[in-house]
């Protein structure tokens, strides 16, 4: 289970201070699907980058499975995030140099389970979101559909608690938009993945069980599953 | 631990393969002219001086020098100690040397120089003078009233040599010189011949026959100045020594690097000349890493910042960019020590550097090209870190989004 409580994000601009996000609470039951929606600039990516570890709230907790994770060390934190965290980011965010394959199976390697062959779970999943016969195509050889798809692939290596996807649709036509998220909402279905998206498209809605409307770094609270 | 150094070389590799080919070109050949560079001035020294010795040795004082102990000035019985030094095994040869203070005058030059009665057939033995006349003939054992010198002695008309200037200047083969002893005696000799070793100190030399110079000093018959002593090569010196002095109690003993005063002092300028150049060579092979690292970097902050939001730990991303750096390194490193050895030192063998003392060839020594080798990969590991640490003090965020 996620909780987050009164969790803040400021950021001081000379002697302006930014609320990027103000007090937002709320709790993620395990295997829910979440998606948070509000305008442009209202903090929607800011919250899922403090959720996904990626950065420290100014205020506030994040608790995951009872145990306070805000406070750890960098090191701890990208542990946390290794192990049972997977983050999808708006442009793809692949590493150019390496395969499809490889892309997958690198933080598999970083966490290096024993008995784990994260080479051919890599394959798996690749197969799971549909790219099974382009392995070892490198990120340029793909489509932005095709590589949001690895991307996704990869955050799932290392059988992560949570998925977070920052708009993984934002820079897709519709039907890889379409594409993404069914897969997204299949991993979620079959593999009781917990995911918390991202998106600005009101469409997107339906894909979610559970939705939080920010407006100024504020939350309004949506969605049957948010408390 | 092992994970981290699988994740570092597997991101290592893929840069490399994946990597600007031409940036890695570049940096390899960087790092093979500075490998080379760090050979050459080393080497070139060391065939210098190996080249100075030899010609110290083989015209000036031979391998071993010994000397009157005490307050003595003179060693007594000297033939019967040249006998028992011949027998010693490692010894080739030995030869009786006396001096005298004197000066030798010629037209309007007069010059003050040390005259050596030698036995020309010994000396033969011991030094390679005679292989070096350019004028004239060399002493035989017989001779009276001739004098052989060398040519920073007699000029012999070579405006061009170093010490022309203080020299007799227009002295040739045949010509009269009057030499003053310092005992008040003064005679002429015919100059037999003029060597030039090219070694200064041997070339400000002047020989007579032993037989000559009992004529002018007959108290010394059977006693020398000093005795040099030529050893087979690979003969450790301090053994013959110690041999010698079981023979006679009482003498004084040098090895020839001790009496290399001038040499030492070139050497000396030569090393420093290395140790600057050497500190040059390694800011060059530092600042090429740390410019590569540092460009990539600042072009891959982007991919660093992903790498560390995907999990991948910051020691593992340094780790891969200093396998990179050592990797450029050793490439250079094998790529420059094998250009040296089988290209650039044969190129030289068959147009070596001409030194006043002669020809100089680059050599290498196996400990100092280990000991380069890993300064260069200590300072290519320090210059690629510099840059990483820098990066990864950076917010994953700031990172991935600037």
């Amino acid at each position: 289970m996620l909780e987050v409580r009164n969790l803040s994000k400021i950021y001081g601009l000379g002697e302006v201070e930014v609320r990027a996000l103000d007090g937002i609470s709320f709790t993620v039951a395990d295997g829910d699907m979440v998606c948070i929606m509000g305008k442009s600039g209202s903090g929607k990516s800011t919250l899922l980058r403090q959720l996904g570890l990626l950065d420290q709230p100014t205020l506030g907790e994040i608790i995951l499975d009872n145990e306070v994770v805000t406070e750890l060390s960098e090191d701890a934190r990208a542990m946390l995030r290794l192990q049972y965290l997977g983050y999808v980011f708006q442009e793809y965010a692949l590493l150019a140099e390496l395969t499809a394959h490889e892309n997958v199976y690198l933080p598999g390697m970083m966490l290096g389970e024993k008995g784990i062959d994260f080479k051919g779970r890599a394959r798996d999943l690749l197969e799971l979101v549909g790219l099974g016969r382009r392995i070892n195509h490198y990120p340029k050889e793909l489509s932005g559909g095709e590589q949001q798809r690895v991307a996704i692939a990869r955050s799932l290596i290392n059988n992560p608690r949570i998925i977070f996807a920052d708009e993984p649709c934002a820079n897709l036509d519709t039907i890889s938009s379409k594409k993404v998220m069914e897969t997204l909402v299949g991993l979620n279905r079959d593999m009781k993945v917990t995911i918390i998206f991202v998106s600005h498209d009101p469409d997107d809605k339906r894909y979610a069980r559970g939705l939080i409307v920010l407006s100024d770094g504020k939350m309004i609270k949506e969605g049957s599953q948010i408390q | 631990m092992t994970r981290l150094l699988r994740v570092a070389a597997f991101l290592a590799l893929k840069s490399i393969v994946k990597g600007n080919v031409g940036v890695i070109i570049l940096t390899i050949f960087m790092l093979i002219l500075v490998t080379m560079n760090l050979l050459f001035v080393p080497g070139l020294i060391n065939g210098a001086n190996a080249s100075m010795n030899t010609i110290l040795i083989k015209t000036y004082s031979g391998d071993i020098i010994i000397g009157p102990g005490g307050d003595k000035t003179v060693i007594n019985h000297v033939d019967d100690l040249i006998a028992g030094i011949e027998s010693i095994d490692g010894v080739v040869a030995a030869s009786a040397r006396n001096d005298i203070n004197a000066y030798i005058t010629f037209e309007d030059e007069r010059v003050g120089r040390v005259i050596t009665g030698i036995d020309p057939k010994r000396e033969k033995a011991v030094f390679d003078v005679a292989e070096s006349l350019i004028e004239g003939r060399y002493l035989d054992s017989r001779d009276r009233g001739q004098i052989l010198l060398g040519v920073q002695l007699a000029g012999a008309d070579l405006e061009d040599i170093e010490l022309y200037s203080s020299s007799l200047r227009h002295v040739h083969a045949g010509d009269k010189v009057v030499v003053t002893y310092s005992n008040g005696l003064e005679k002429q000799y015919t100059v037999k011949g003029i060597f030039d070793t090219g070694f200064i100190q041997s070339d400000l030399q002047a020989f007579v026959t032993e037989l000559e110079f009992n004529s002018v000093t007959p108290n010394m018959n059977n006693k020398a100045s000093s005795v040099r002593v030529k050893i087979e090569d690979g003969t450790d010196p301090d053994r013959i020594i110690g041999r010698i002095a079981s023979l006679r109690s009482g003498l004084d003993f040098q090895t020839w690097d001790e009496t290399a005063g001038l040499v030492e002092s070139m050497t000396e300028s030569f090393v420093l000349i290395n140790q600057i150049l050497n500190v040059v060579n390694y800011l060059i092979a530092g600042i090429t890493v740390f410019i590569v690292t540092y460009v990539d970097v600042i072009n891959r902050r982007r991919q660093i910042g992903i790498q560390r939001a995907i999990g991948i730990k910051s020691h593992s991303i340094t780790i891969s960019y200093l396998i990179r750096a050592l990797f450029y390194a050793i490439v250079g490193l094998i790529i420059g020590i094998l250009a040296f050895k089988y290209v650039i030192i044969p190129i030289e063998a068959r147009h070596p550097f001409e030194f006043p003392f002669g020809p100089a060839y680059l050599t290498t020594k196996p400990v100092y090209t280990v000991r380069m080798a890993f300064a260069l990969l200590v300072v290519s590991l320090v210059a690629a870190f510099i840059p990483v640490w820098r990066v990864m003090r950076i917010k994953i965020l700031d990172a991935i989004w600037g």
